[in-house]
């Protein structure tokens, strides 16, 4: 028996065309989002950057100080903005996407989940732009990059199958009850808060960070800090954390999405 | 002769909730006070037939008959509820030409996403895009955005593009022609063209002078099933008869 080539069409289940789809469908989220701005795509460097700024003048009085020897909070500060935008944005783009194409998906017979990926990739993508203007901010703050610095993209790759996956289980839902979207959007708020995006760990009560711990994108944050300039400790525990919440969602979100869109395609 | 489609007790039935407002508020106060009752609408029942390579078939019916969703089915969009149903080769579905292309993207981006849509691939498109600008007669507004198209133009250059390759399987939902004038006659004559080149095709079609040229079989549904399966002349005159 001939083994079966390992290509990333079998892994997907998707064709070859189907992924120069998904590419295409990346691409132009990434162009049409900021198209009729003056600066364009700069947005995507100057956004997260600009966001840190308002949150450092706010935090930075409370929190600088209370920050392990050898951290600087300004990159603290706009690590925790990155990922957490990127979580919060691929998320809910992923979860709106199949509903946004309902005129597609119920004309035309593409994988409706092309769609859902795209927006998860997209994020990422934004994520990984976003990187440049934290790297100069940890030079500005007398910081310099990790050479653990490639873990950065593996963390990203299990954040993305994170938010591809529950984004998909949320399309589902989001097509079928239209005030679910409020729910999420405070739960989402809600998660955030949970993690340590802004204020360091070690000002919570003891009972209140075992909570945050137990919220896995603390595990994602706290790799990414590491990894990108060393300001933060990420145990093998967080490791483990990342790469089992990274893929039972994904599998979950993807087993639901199968299990119901058959059903709710014809609510499109 | 190989079958192109194969049905066999082909079923299609979905959820209605007696409530028609959607939202989980309502749904859990319902389900409290046991309000909630689900309904089965059943749009296709029992339906068998099979399609050899190189048909025609038409289907025919009225509003609401189920035509449509059956198309619907063929075209890949919603599996069945019951019963089996086998397509083979590629199907380039005809319903609602046009149905993603994205206003804020040029005409080049629209042909490329397009026909991306349509499962083909993209480095053959690209060689063949400004072929299919030319067909539409869009050549000079070929790198504005789609939102600066004139109507027409959106029509024509969906039509370009959806008949640029001629599928295994085609699907046609009542578009026979687009445009007016010279492009309707010209449009026309593409898609006789490819009924005739040996593609199969399931035609939708309530012009039943088109249906009766075209057809090698007519298929009439009423109320979701088959009504009459049989030579064009027959069923048509029967159809008829019924007052439809």
């Amino acid at each position: 028996m001939r083994a079966k080539k390992l290509s990333l069409s079998s892994l997907t289940g998707f064709s070859k065309n189907n992924l120069q789809l998904l590419r295409l469908l990346v691409q132009q989220e990434l162009t049409l989002r900021y198209k009729r701005s003056v600066i364009g795509i700069g947005w995507t460097l100057l956004n997260p950057m600009l966001t840190s700024f308002v949150l450092w003048i706010v935090f930075s009085f409370l929190f600088a100080g209370k920050l392990q020897a050898g951290q600087q909070f300004a990159p603290y500060l706009m690590a925790g903005i990155l990922l957490s935008t990127f979580f919060n944005q691929g998320l809910l783009q992923a979860a709106n996407s199949i509903a946004a194409n309902g005129g597609i998906l119920t004309k035309v017979a593409v994988p409706p989940k092309i769609f859902a990926f795209a927006a998860s990739l997209a994020a990422y993508t934004n994520f990984l732009i976003g990187l440049i203007p934290l790297a100069l901010v940890v030079y500005i703050s007398g910081q310099s990059l990790s050479i653990n610095l490639p873990i950065v993209f593996i963390m990203g790759f299990f954040l993305a199958l994170f938010v591809a996956g529950i984004g998909l289980a949320l399309s589902v839902i989001f097509i079928r009850f239209d005030d679910a979207k409020n729910i999420i959007n405070v739960l989402l708020l809600i998660l955030i808060y949970l993690t340590p995006v802004f204020y360091p760990l070690s000002i919570l009560s003891e009972q209140m960070q075992r909570l945050v711990n137990l919220n896995p994108l603390t595990s994602y944050l706290d790799i990414f800090r590491w990894s990108f300039s060393g300001n933060a400790i990420a145990s093998v525990g967080d490791f483990i954390y990342l790469a089992v919440t990274g893929i039972f969602f994904f599998v979950i979100g993807n087993y639901i999405f199968k299990r119901y869109w058959p059903r709710t395609v014809s609510m499109l | 002769m190989s079958d192109v489609i194969k049905a066999q007790g082909v079923d299609f039935s979905y959820r209605v909730l007696t409530n028609h407002q959607s939202s989980l508020k309502t749904l859990f106060k319902d389900f409290v006070n046991r309000k909630v009752r689900i309904e089965n609408y059943q749009a296709l029942k029992d339906l068998s037939f099979s399609v050899t390579k190189g048909e025609t078939v038409a289907i025919i019916g009225k509003n609401g008959a189920g035509k449509s969703t059956l198309l619907k089915l063929l075209a890949q969009v919603v599996p069945p509820t019951t019963g089996q149903l086998k397509v083979i080769g590629s199907v380039a579905p005809m319903i609602e030409l046009g149905a993603g292309f994205n206003p804020e993207l040029t005409g080049r981006e629209n042909i490329i996403f397009y026909s991306a849509l349509l499962g083909r691939d993209i480095k053959e498109v690209k060689a063949r895009v400004e072929e299919i600008a030319d067909w539409a007669g869009i050549t000079d507004h070929l790198d504005y955005q789609l939102r600066t198209f004139s109507s027409g133009m959106i029509a024509r250059l969906a039509f370009s593009t959806a008949t640029d390759q001629v599928p295994d399987l085609l699907l046609i939902d009542e578009v026979l022609s687009v445009g007016d004038g010279e492009f309707a006659f010209k449009s026309k004559k593409r898609m006789q063209e490819i009924i005739t080149s040996g593609t199969t095709v399931i035609l939708v079609s309530h012009d039943l002078v088109t249906v009766a040229q075209l057809a090698n079989r007519v298929i009439w549904l009423e109320k979701g099933a088959m009504k009459m399966v049989g030579n064009p002349s027959e069923v048509i005159a029967a159809y008829q008869l019924s007052g439809g």
